[in-house]
């Protein structure tokens, strides 16, 4: 990455925390699933798509659709339920989406996004598109039916599709190692025969690296890449869900942080000082505060809306 | 231009009748592509996709493994993403592994995304039962009825299902195209025109002034047999093919039965929270009671064992004696008594 | 003698399309010759002669529609013989049938 490009990283990262805590204030902040601690994964990952490319998430969709470039006020006003969100307020996170910004969207379902995303990674090879459809999913996807019955057929075909599995360790209160039977989920690329890798998702540029190797056999046309991150949820499963960690084991995860991580990294390469840090955080916070009253100053839809767009 | 040109017609198998729709579709959009089992070199389970493979090659008539679910996601998200796919799904009973993408994704799609995305996807599927056993037997449209965002239609004939076909793949949203084993033995007069049937219209297949059979699919042969028995003993049934399940024709329906005054729903899957009784009700709102009944399959599964399979199915007996039943009292009854039959 | 061949009863079908004649009026067949392919909506059906016969009219053309059981042609021993009114009284070539 370059200079610029890692204080950007920094930049998408803290935002996206920003966003999330000031989201998780309100009272109003409905259910959500948030990305604290994992932002590495989501912007590291998103610094390698191009204006093509088209990325899909499963329900922990902010802090990917943050990191795409979605614009922040209408992402807070979907999530708020106002008309004027990305979704006109009918999706909300699970169903985030901006297809125009290359987020062709969340869905809410586990697993549900896979064969998706490899039926937009078709219409890209139909169309002799130059482009890479991008499945984000977590550990708690890797069981499912959908994954393994998509990564044959993606692998067949030499679909355009780069797999990237979030594991954060947890499935709601399930640890990866009583949910799934192998140690190293990137294995699976070798009963398909597709590359696969698996690195540290706690730092951005280690993600930004290996997103940039995996997707580059795929956007020559050589079929589909498998990714692993490992990360770490700083808070539970979602905004109702109960924490199952102690707070022993959370303290020790929250050292991890990625921000911080990547604030001293760029600090003690000299790139950065601690001033400029700070206006990098306030910036974000600005930019979340505008999303807030954009979001406030915005109307919930009509009734009526209830029936417009069914069919 | 002579009206005898257009309404030209030529006696073709039904499933030259889907082939036909099929490639005149892909011929007119090169959008438009097939997957399924066995659709590429083979054809077809039916060969109901002969000779698309040759014409139109791999890319476009695509041969799929075993995996309803991700087959129906493929082309839900294909759908989604610009292209006009038809899934095949060679027995109806599997289309159940594809509900998660189909129900969940696609019907839902337009609403979740506020109207940014769209999936016009076709899932053609036959059902039916034809001695192969309880899991590959099952008429389950009547549970894709209720899903918003979901249309759901089903021919009798070989120009309905041409029409209706045709229609399917060029509407912007998922629709299920149901047809049925025992269709595909059929010949049918199919327009020499290219031709579209709209979907939402049912049709009147048979007038008649003693009472309305609703029906659909494979069904609407019995109901025509039926309606020919009863003929012999001086009653006239009016038969209302519904071809689309999803939007009902409510206006037909309730037209035919506001005439007869009674009526009669048919069809081969089960009659609890199935087709019928939704016709049953939405005529009752619109008219107020009449004398009313449902037949379809016994409440079992459907076995292979030729026995039971032909005691399941209703059959042109049992409709004509459930015909005779509803009119029994005949006439003189002041009021109109409301019934629902057993089956 | 006149002989009729009828579309034969394959199972699971009503009606198939005629969709080739393998000889005119006046043709000759020999035991085993291939006399006319149907189609049937699952497969073609090879109708062969099971005795020899000379093609005197052919009933359904090439390109129409006939029930299982009705008549196809009507043949003879030899050419000679006046045709009959219709193929009512008339007795059933032995033929062979295979389905491909």
């Amino acid at each position: 990455m370059t200079v610029l490009e890692q204080k950007a990283a920094l930049r998408s990262m803290m935002l996206i925390r920003a966003f999330e805590q000031a989201l998780a204030r309100r009272p109003d902040h409905g259910f959500q699933l948030l990305s604290s601690g994992e932002e590495a994964v989501a912007v590291g990952l998103c610094s390698v798509l191009g204006d093509q490319d088209q990325l899909l998430t499963g329900g922990r969709s902010i802090g990917p659709a943050l990191a795409r470039g979605l614009d922040p006020n209408r992402v807070m006003a979907e999530l708020l339920g106002r008309s004027s969100g990305t979704n006109r307020g009918k999706g909300g996170r699970g169903h985030l989406a901006d297809p125009t910004a290359g987020f062709f969207g969340a869905h809410a379902v586990v697993g549900g996004n896979i064969s998706i995303a490899a039926g937009v990674a078709l219409s890209m090879q139909l169309s002799a598109k130059e482009a890479v459809a991008v499945i984000l999913f977590g550990d708690g996807a890797f069981g499912a039916g959908a994954l393994h019955e998509v990564l044959n057929i993606a692998a067949s075909w030499k679909l355009p599709l780069l797999f990237v599995c979030n594991n954060n360790q947890l499935s709601v209160s399930t640890p990866r190692s009583t949910a799934l039977a192998p140690r190293n989920l990137s294995d699976i690329g070798l009963a398909f025969g597709i590359p696969a890798k698996t690195v540290d998702g706690m730092n951005v540029e280690v993600v930004a690296a290996a997103a940039r190797e995996a997707i580059a056999p795929v956007r020559a046309g050589q079929g589909p890449a498998f990714l692993e991150t490992i990360s770490y949820r700083f808070a539970s499963h979602s905004t109702t869900a109960r924490e199952t960690r102690s707070r022993v084991e959370l303290e020790e995860i929250r050292a991890r942080c990625p921000i911080l991580r990547q604030t001293a990294a760029l600090v003690a390469a000299g790139v950065m000082g601690e001033d400029e840090a700070a206006g990098l955080k306030r910036e974000v916070d600005d930019v979340v505060a505008a999303a807030i009253a954009f979001s406030d100053a915005s109307k919930y839809p009509d009734p009526t809306e209830a029936l417009v767009d069914v069919w | 231009m002579s009206g005898k040109a257009q309404f030209a017609t030529e006696k073709i198998f039904f499933r030259e009748a889907i082939a036909r729709a099929v490639r005149e579709e892909m011929r007119d959009n090169p959008r438009v592509f097939v997957m399924g089992q066995d659709v590429g070199a083979f054809g077809g389970s039916y060969r109901e996709f002969d000779g698309l493979f040759g014409e139109f090659g791999a890319a476009r008539v695509r041969d799929m493994p075993v995996a309803e679910a991700a087959m129906v996601g493929i082309g839900v998200g294909a759908a989604a993403a610009g292209y006009r796919p038809l899934v095949s799904i060679t027995y109806m009973d599997f289309m159940m592994l594809g509900f998660d993408p189909l129900i969940n994704y696609g019907a839902k799609l337009r609403y979740k995304t506020g109207g940014q995305l769209t999936a016009p996807v076709v899932v053609k599927t036959t059902a039916g039962a034809k001695g192969q056993g309880v899991a590959h037997s099952q008429c389950i449209e009547a549970w894709l009825m209720s899903v918003p965002g979901l249309k759901v239609v089903a021919p009798s004939t070989a120009a309905d299902a041409y029409g209706l076909l045709k229609a399917a793949l060029r509407e912007d949203g998922p629709v299920v195209f149901v047809d049925h084993k025992r269709l595909f033995p059929v010949a049918g007069e199919v327009p020499l025109a290219q031709a579209i049937v709209p979907i939402g219209k049912a049709n009147i297949a048979r007038s008649g002034t003693d009472l309305t059979i609703t029906t659909h699919s494979f069904m609407t042969r019995v109901a025509m047999d039926a309606a020919t028995l009863l003929q012999s003993k001086g009653i006239s049934v009016e038969i209302v093919d519904l071809r689309t399940l999803a939007p009902l024709d409510i206006d037909t329906i309730a037209g035919s039965v506001k005439r007869t005054g009674a009526l009669l729903t048919l069809e081969e899957g089960q009659v609890t929270c199935g087709v019928g009784v939704e016709v049953i009700a939405r005529v009752h709102e619109r008219l107020g009671p009449v004398p009313s009944a449902r037949v379809g399959a016994l409440p079992a599964p459907v076995s292979s064992n030729r026995v039971l399979e032909l005691a399941c199915l209703p059959d042109a007996t049992r409709v004509a004696i459930a015909v005779r039943n509803l009119l029994n009292p005949v006439t003189a009854s002041p009021r109109p008594v409301v019934s629902s039959g057993e089956r | 003698m006149f002989y009729k061949i009828s579309v034969p009863a394959v199972a699971d079908v009503e009606e198939i399309r005629v969709l080739e004649w393998h000889g005119d009026v006046g043709h000759h067949f020999n035991s085993g010759d291939l006399v006319v392919e149907l189609e049937t909506h699952k497969a073609i059906v090879e109708v062969r002669a099971g005795q020899p016969g000379v093609l005197r009219r052919i009933l359904s053309a090439a390109g129409n529609w006939q029930q299982i059981g009705l008549p196809l042609a009507l043949l003879s021993d030899d050419d000679g013989d006046a045709l009959p009114d219709g193929p009512d009284a008339v007795t059933d070539l032995a033929v062979e049938f295979e389905i491909n």
